[in-house]
């Protein structure tokens, strides 16, 4: 397709344009999605951490460890909880999801602490660990681990989608631009052919067509035949008046 | 001749009025109206059948286990409806899988009580999937559903406050982890390591292990945990590894049959040279026979090399004390009736062993359970049975310990045996110092 080289620097602009929004709202979108999934992620958990902590009260004073254990079990079905484990009042684990065993940082670590921390867990992945205590305190605590790895997967696929619609959009506009920007130099190139035309005299075949048009290309094509036919007329006066002489 | 006087002759016509064919509807409602009111049958009992609902596993890993329960129960049931039944009905076991796994559990009972609608649920597997099935019962208490003889020694079915609904026959994981600790200490190996399943069922025994140690002022030197579901082809190594690291002197597995062979595979392969304990749950055949199968397939040859540490506690005597009464009558319907699973629910094959622990686990139950339902009389109602199993006092089932209910206590047996593999084949233990010291 050609483009008139008046119109190439309109493209590149709108090209230009795009891509800025484009990239703007991607970096938006990332930032944004990032944030929300990542704090609603990290508040689901502390809310879980929070219901197996005030469950756990009666369990751990009345009853078998095997139904604290069925308890946290039921949780840790749920999709980026990763690993879920209760410890008493003195630290010592009596519940825990993890296979083949508990990971050494966490086994040498500070189990009482309920703080919000991220981990690294050889061989199991990338962390983010809310506490809860259990009976204020006195009990032990709950603690649940969230994939970060699978909060980046989902927070990919959210941007992934929206890129791909934007980039839709991107090449649906710039498609639209080129045939619009066409339509509009249309009738400049035929103006110009004209202007050749009647340069070297000659019948262009459009000549009607532009002449009986009434936008700003149709005064144009009639002020070069006003200019021509005054041209050829002094060129014909010029002549004659050579005859004379 | 008399004269037929009018008050005869208004007698004789109110006579046959009551004697009229149209009026036999109506007499039959006023008969009715008349009479108290039929006892109305129970759900899950016609007059030719009590239906039981079960619910374990046929499939996956653990389908052994469930496989066994049912061939043992259905050796019994089979004999007793082949003598008439219980006053004239057959005993029917209305049967689902659930693959060992707690949701399909708590699918098949809800599909047992409300569209099934069982007399009662009998013989379920497991500890995760009893523990999730306990609160239903709970929840429709008012049509007195009880849980009978699961097959899991877990304390949650034993105690509040789910323990009212259940009925259960063997010992529990408490008292079979305390003996063995109890074995372990008096041996001279203190230093205790667990491999678990990681759930309810490996928690509840890490959790009697735990405190049979505690009276002993000591603790677990070593743990490692492996996911439900695992099968035999699975690697243990990492977690052979880690309780090798504890330098322990006895290993208690809490697991079943395919992880625990992989485990002792895994750990005499690494050189872990310690006794390893299973529980009665393991299901000690199939993991002999996987034991063994593996030795003689990888060309291993001395299968005892795998075996010779292991030492199983079982809730039930053996099956070779054929002694004891139960043991032989066991014995002699599992041979008459071999039954077979059922065969929809099988996705694998199986074959079925000639006796196991689980099958003579499986068959006794449903001597009690048969026991209990005589007890109910010709018209047996769930709202009798809670207290009709109370009636059970000193019962003898034809084993070496009688069974006994009551208010207070709603486990049956209390007795733990222990075996070890002698020749190919589990055999009770002796002696502790010479085989472990």
């Amino acid at each position: 397709m050609k483009i008139q080289k008046l119109f190439q620097k309109t493209l590149f602009g709108v090209f230009s344009l795009f891509g800025v929004i484009s990239l703007s709202t991607s970096v938006l979108c990332v930032y944004t999605v990032d944030t929300h999934l990542s704090e609603e992620y990290e508040s689901n958990s502390r809310d879980i951490a929070k219901t197996i902590a005030d469950s756990s009260v009666d369990i751990l004073l009345n009853r078998d460890l095997s139904a604290l254990q069925s308890l946290i079990d039921q949780f840790v079905e749920i999709q980026s909880i990763r690993y879920i484990y209760i410890v008493d009042e003195e630290g010592a684990f009596v519940a825990h999801t993890f296979v083949p065993g508990v990971p050494e940082e966490i086994r040498t670590g500070d189990r009482k602490d309920t703080a919000t921390v991220e981990r690294s867990l050889p061989g199991l992945g990338d962390f983010v660990e809310v506490g809860s205590p259990i009976l204020a305190g006195v009990a032990g605590s709950v603690h649940v681990g969230m994939d970060t790895d699978l909060i980046a997967l989902k927070i990919q696929r959210a941007i992934g989608r929206q890129v791909y619609l934007i980039s839709i959009i991107l090449v649906i506009g710039v498609l639209a631009a080129i045939w619009f920007v066409n339509l509009a130099a249309k009738p400049l190139g035929d103006l110009l052919a004209y202007a050749v035309a009647l340069a070297r005299d000659q019948d262009n075949g459009a000549e009607d067509k532009l002449l009986a048009r009434d936008d700003e290309v149709g005064q144009l094509a009639r002020l070069f035949l006003y200019f021509s036919e005054g041209v050829h007329a002094e060129g014909e006066q010029r002549v004659s008046a050579g005859n004379d002489s | 001749m008399r004269a037929i006087t009018r008050r005869a002759l208004l007698r004789s016509g109110l006579t046959w009025c009551a004697a009229a064919p149209w009026l036999k509807p109506l007499r039959a409602i006023a008969d009715t109206d008349a009479r108290p009111p039929a006892p109305q049958m129970s759900p899950g009992v016609t007059d030719t059948e009590i239906v039981l609902g079960v619910s374990a596993a046929f499939s996956g890993p653990s389908r052994g286990l469930g496989i066994e329960l049912y061939r043992g129960a259905s050796a019994y049931f089979d004999h007793v409806n082949e003598q008439g039944g219980i006053a004239g009905r057959n005993v029917m076991l209305k049967t689902y899988d659930d693959g060992y796994q707690p949701a399909p559990s708590v699918r098949n009972t809800l599909k047992l009580m409300l569209q099934d609608q069982v007399f009662l649920l009998f013989g379920y597997v497991g500890t995760p999937t009893v523990t999730r099935v306990l609160p239903m019962l709970k929840k429709f208490q008012d049509r007195n559903i009880f849980l009978f003889f699961p097959f899991t020694g877990a304390q949650p079915q034993r105690e509040p406050p789910y323990g009212d609904f259940a009925f259960n026959l063997r010992s529990s994981y408490r008292q079979e982890t305390a003996g063995l600790v109890d074995n372990f200490v008096r041996i001279n190996r203190k230093r205790v390591a667990v491999f678990y399943q990681a759930d309810a069922y490996g928690r509840s025994g890490w959790a009697g292990v735990r405190r049979a140690l505690k009276r002993y002022g000591r603790q677990i030197v070593g743990e490692a945990t492996y996911r439900r579901g695992t099968r035999f082809t699975a690697s243990m190594r990492r977690q052979v590894e880690i309780l090798k690291a504890s330098q322990p002197e006895a290993v208690i597995c809490i697991g079943s049959y395919a992880a625990c062979a992989a485990f002792v595979r895994d750990a005499v392969d690494l050189d872990l040279q310690v006794p390893i304990a299973n529980l009665s749950f393991v299901g000690s055949e199939n993991l002999l026979k996987l034991l063994s199968h593996w030795a003689l397939t990888e060309g291993r040859g001395d299968s005892e090399a795998y075996t010779r540490l292991l030492v199983n506690s079982q809730v039930v005597p053996s099956y070779e004390e054929a002694s004891m009464p139960a043991v032989k009558e066991y014995r002699d319907l599992m041979r008459r009736y071999n039954p077979q699973p059922p065969i929809e629910l099988l996705k694998e094959p199986y074959r079925p062993s000639e006796h196991s622990f689980v099958s003579l686990e499986g068959f006794i139950n449903a001597k009690l359970m048969v026991e209990i339902l005589r007890r109910l009389g010709d018209k047996p109602e769930r709202s009798q049975l809670e207290r009709t199993v109370f009636t059970v006092q000193d019962f003898d089932l034809g084993i070496d310990e009688r069974a006994s209910f009551g208010p207070d206590r709603r486990q049956g047996l209390q007795q733990v045996y222990y075996t070890v593999v002698d020749e190919g084949r589990f055999v009770m233990l002796d002696n502790w110092e010479d085989r472990f010291a």
